[in-house]
């Protein structure tokens, strides 16, 4: 269960870079390209933290106990 | 040994250790990202024009992708020179063909929606290689069309991009996708042959990177 959650958080986290993306697009477009980049940035530095943080100690620490 | 075993003998040669760490090594993973990020925004920019824009491609009142046919049509032409914008006659055949046959129609569908999948793939680094693979045969053909535009500088990094595959997707999805789906030296048990022959002791662990030890 703990697993499963953690695999999900990471999942929804980089769909939430794409979300963020999409929008971004939407809202701006051909407009503010450099301000752009930077809410993109920043949701990727999210799901990175996330997978890193909480997805990857998850799977690490069950692998542990497998063996 | 003949000569021709002495020339094609089976060996592998390595790169450089500067294009291994280039092209190879997590540490550079921030720099990949900085340049997918921007391959993707401007992937994904092109795409949402086109699919949803004023000038838009598809989804419009009345018959989808007359921009397209339009441009074809300014492609293909030749002025009385006897020259135009595609200097291969059989690429103007095979635009002529699509045009001709009302491609234009479904093309601008498959252009739209893959320049979007292209862009958002690159940003969230999720099969990144096939998506620069997909982006730069987009630019390819732009550029066999006779658009330069800022089409060979997404070619040139699409190139780059997928060269460093394997570190290109690290801070994405990619870190977790490839493991998980088994890449060609950690192969997912069971579905290589050789793996059965020769099984290894270790099961691969989920988000154990290709490259990590």
């Amino acid at each position: 269960m703990t697993r499963a959650t953690a695999l999900v958080l990471g999942m929804l986290a980089w769909a939430g870079v794409a979300a963020v993306a999409v929008t971004v697009v939407n809202a701006w477009q051909d407009e503010n390209q450099v301000l752009a980049f930077l809410p993109i940035l920043a949701a990727v530095v999210v799901a990175w933290a996330i997978g890193e943080l909480v997805t990857a100690r998850v799977f690490a620490a069950h692998q542990r106990e497998v063996k | 040994m003949s000569a021709l075993e002495h020339s094609f003998e089976h060996r592998e040669l390595k790169d450089p250790s500067f294009l291994r760490f280039i092209f190879g090594n997590p540490a550079m993973a921030p720099l990949w990202l900085l340049a997918r990020l921007y391959l993707g925004y401007q992937w994904l920019l092109a795409g949402w024009h086109k699919a949803w824009g004023d000038q838009r491609w598809i989804n419009v009142p009345g018959p989808d992708g007359i921009p397209l046919k339009n441009f074809w049509a300014n492609a293909i032409k030749v002025n009385d020179a006897g020259t135009g914008a595609i200097k291969y006659d059989w690429y103007r055949d095979f635009l002529t063909f699509m045009s001709d046959h009302g491609w234009y129609h479904w093309f601008s569908w498959v252009i739209a929606l893959g320049e979007v999948t292209v862009g958002v793939l690159l940003i969230v680094g999720a099969f990144t290689g096939v998506a620069a693979l997909a982006g730069a045969t987009l630019n390819f053909n732009f550029l066999l069309a006779g658009s330069a535009s800022t089409n060979p500088v997404l070619f040139i990094l699409a190139l780059l991009i997928m060269f460093g595959w394997k570190v290109s997707g690290w801070i994405g999805v990619d870190r977790w996708l490839l493991p998980a789906l088994g890449t060609p030296w950690e192969p997912v048990p069971g579905v290589l042959e050789e793996r059965r022959e020769h099984p290894h002791p270790q099961t691969p662990r989920f988000g154990q990177g290709v490259t990590q030890s």
